[in-house]
């Protein structure tokens, strides 16, 4: 696939008729509805954009299981989301608080100290993994959030690039 | 067909397509509105091309991410709409396939994209005689190959004047895009026509 040369290009448009574009239409209206795009996608998108740093990872979602919660509360499911990236697997486990909020419980591997920021549409939470690359957020609220994991401190020392996941839906 | 009556382009594309330029070239600067308007106006299409490349739709967020990301960085070459459009798709169709290609899922057959054609329930005599017609369509296109499928699933969601150049990015100069999507609608609308058993070569 070689870059276009934009001078070259006579209007394809040309070749089609109304008949035609009145097909595409068709075609984009029977998309639109039998393949939408999710709603809340472009501002997840914006939310994501917003945050970009010079130098990040983006880490994968990797895999999402659902299990029964630890804190058997009814029938309260946890989530356990793994994320990949280069350098760094990021594993959470979310529980739902009583109030509304969740707990999230981490676990970088390979284990080192970290800054772990949670960005969310309100505010941002910043806690620090420990050296088995532990770390937990007691309550976050629901809604899009997303983790940003940063050098310990600040002054871009040889831990690395700061690494971030996709938005999430907590 | 011999006798296909030239497209009148509409009046209000040309604005479109400055706004555009007008909106990329404040990205460039650092507007964060700016992007986010691109993000919301052309995520649509690039769904859809994500989606036509057989991707879970969770696959496809990630690809959408991908792709706004690295836009980012080829923000300085970009100078006009359609080269905007052609960028974003060929970038969101070949990460696509990357994708689908790494993780070998099972992709979503065909079947699959026939039996999700929502059931509008009833409606007014109008409704259901659009209804039909899509319906109609709807079975047309999937008996089209996959690879017209795809093109035309694309094609319609590319805003028009921005067509000539997301075809020729897309891997298929002008000269050959445009006979490949004339004989993919030649071939939908043969199929609409009700001759499908017989002419389909």
């Amino acid at each position: 696939m070689t870059p276009s040369e934009p001078g070259g290009i006579t209007p394809a448009d040309e070749s089609l008729d109304e008949v035609d574009l009145e097909l595409l239409d068709g075609i984009r209206e029977i998309f639109q509805a039998a393949d939408p795009m999710p709603a809340d996608l472009p501002e997840r998108l914006r939310f994501f954009l917003a945050l970009r740093e010079l130098e990040v990872e983006v880490a994968r979602l990797s895999t999402e299981e659902h299990q029964p919660s630890l804190a058997a509360r009814g029938a309260e499911m946890s989530r356990t989301i793994t994320f990949d990236s280069d350098s760094l697997t990021i594993m959470i486990r979310i529980d739902a608080n009583r109030d509304g909020t969740v707990r999230v419980d981490g676990w970088l591997a390979p284990p080192q100290r970290r800054e772990i920021q949670m960005k969310t549409t309100l505010d941002s939470l910043i806690v620090a993994s420990d050296e088995q690359g532990r770390f937990a957020f007691a309550r976050v609220p629901r809604g899009t959030a997303q983790l940003v994991v940063r050098p310990e401190d600040s002054e871009q020392s040889e831990t690395g690039r700061s690494v971030v996941t996709p938005a999430l839906i907590l | 067909m011999g006798d296909r009556t030239p497209v009148t382009v509409r009046a209000s594309q040309p604005d479109r397509s400055e706004r555009i330029v007008r909106l990329v070239s404040a990205a460039r600067q650092g507007s964060e509105d700016a992007l986010g308007e691109i993000v919301t106006e052309l995520s649509p299409l690039l769904w859809q091309v994500a989606r036509a490349a057989g991707l879970r739709t969770s696959d496809a967020e990630d690809v959408l991410q991908t792709v706004w990301m690295r836009l980012l960085d080829h923000l300085d070459g970009i100078r006009t709409s359609a080269a905007l459009t052609g960028w974003l798709v060929v970038t969101t169709r070949r990460e696509a396939w990357r994708v689908s290609a790494a993780t070998r899922r099972q992709l979503p057959a065909d079947t699959e994209f026939l039996s999700a054609l929502p059931d509008q329930g009833p409606g007014s005599e109008e409704q259901v005689i659009i209804d039909d017609q899509r319906r109609a369509l709807w079975q047309a296109i999937g008996q089209l190959s996959p690879r017209c499928q795809e093109l035309l699933r694309i094609v319609a969601f590319v805003p028009r004047p921005d067509y000539a150049v997301v075809a020729a990015e897309l891997g298929m100069p002008t000269g050959s895009i445009g006979p490949t999507r004339a004989r993919c609608l030649a071939k939908l609308r043969a199929l609409l026509a009700g001759d499908l058993e017989g002419s389909s070569r």
